[in-house]
């Protein structure tokens, strides 16, 4: 059943990611073993998460659980990935003071936070090669789209939706116009 | 009735907040201190600054563990189901709204070259991301080794990112262990 599918689905995103763009790599993997977005779909929502209230995370369930199953889809996929903060976070709230002194949590973040580093490179990688490599070609617009968005954030600390609407001016110019 | 009022009041604050804020969880961050700590003072600096480390370490979305936090410090575990239900139904309307508009301009001319060019800025947006998370993740020469190696298992295996973590959980604790054992000697 497709709801139990998108429950389970992000129920695994959310526990084995912390947010933000760690979750990128987790729901492409999931998304794309279950066919339910294209690498391509995925670019498209993170810019549409980054711009419009709300977290990535829960804005990625909405989108990929309407787009494969309805309303009903997008809810049951929050649902899913709201799961560790309704468990995990509920019981580390009741038992506050144990938790602040233990140091299980620090040594598992010693390890993973390189690893999700890691994960996030390598969607990098997949996502630059469908986006400046497409088919067998090169794409110089999208490098140079790339380029300037990079300078926009790391150089000139613009912030991320007005990089974005820059962007889409830009594709506007180049493979509208051009 | 008193304490529906108050988790009602709750769950409309984290509602408004949820609904305004874009960007990044910090930005929710930010209102939620202004609301609860400059306005209404029903909870410590301190609190919040514990709240956020706990939050951040916990598994999931940073910002909707933060509530859950902030909601239980309110009003125990119902408070906390409201503070999340709150912040995040605005999200779930807008998007799932997005995401009909989306399947219906996906092949317009304009709007796929317009996309184009948004997907290069992503790239760019996730690897700033990434350098910024790298920054803070790299603080040791193991954690460099760590995320070479998962790297190279990313780029040149089929190994999932799943099963990846899970291996993290088990080299973490192992890791932990093993200094322990160091410290009783």
């Amino acid at each position: 059943m497709i709801f139990i599918e998108l429950f389970i689905s992000f129920m695994k995103i959310g526990f084995t990611s912390f947010g933000g763009m760690s979750m990128v790599p987790l729901i492409l993997e999931e998304m794309q073993a279950h066919g339910w977005m294209s690498a391509e779909d995925l670019t498209n929502l993170i810019a549409i998460a980054e711009m419009t209230p709300g977290s990535l995370g829960v804005n990625c369930a909405t989108f990929a659980g309407t787009q494969s199953a309805g309303v009903l889809g997008g809810i049951v996929a929050v649902a899913g990935v709201l799961t560790p903060a309704f468990t995990l976070t509920l019981a580390v709230g009741i038992f506050f003071a144990k938790f602040r002194k233990s140091r299980v949590v620090t040594h598992l973040l010693r390890v993973i936070k390189p690893i999700c580093v890691a994960m996030i490179f390598n969607v990098i990688i997949t996502l630059g090669r469908d986006t400046f490599f497409p088919g067998a070609g090169v794409d110089f617009y999208a490098i140079a789209i790339f380029a300037a968005a990079f300078a926009m954030l790391k150089f000139f600390k613009l912030s991320i939706p007005t990089v974005i609407v820059t962007g889409a001016a830009l594709g506007l110019l180049c493979y509208g116009i051009l | 009735m008193e304490k529906l009022r108050r988790l009602g009041s709750i769950f409309l604050t984290f509602f408004k907040i949820g609904a305004f804020t874009f960007g990044s969880g910090w930005s929710v961050l930010a209102q939620l201190e202004q609301e609860y700590i400059q306005k209404r003072r029903e909870i410590s600096k301190e609190t919040l600054l514990e709240i956020m480390t706990v939050g951040k370490s916990v598994p999931g979305i940073m910002i909707t563990n933060v509530s859950m936090l902030m909601g239980m410090e309110l009003a125990g575990p119902p408070g906390g189901i409201a503070a999340v239900v709150g912040l995040t139904s605005p999200a779930v309307i807008i998007l799932s709204g997005v995401a009909y508009f989306y399947n219906f301009i996906k092949g317009n001319f304009w709007f796929a070259a317009a996309m184009k060019g948004v997907s290069a800025t992503v790239i760019a947006i996730v690897l700033s991301a990434a350098l910024s998370l790298g920054r803070e993740a790299f603080k040791e020469k193991l954690a460099i080794i760590i995320c070479a190696v998962a790297f190279l298992l990313g780029l040149f295996t089929d190994i999932s990112n799943i099963l990846m973590i899970a291996a993290g959980v088990v080299i973490a604790l192992i890791w932990m262990g093993v200094e322990k054992a160091g410290e009783k000697k």
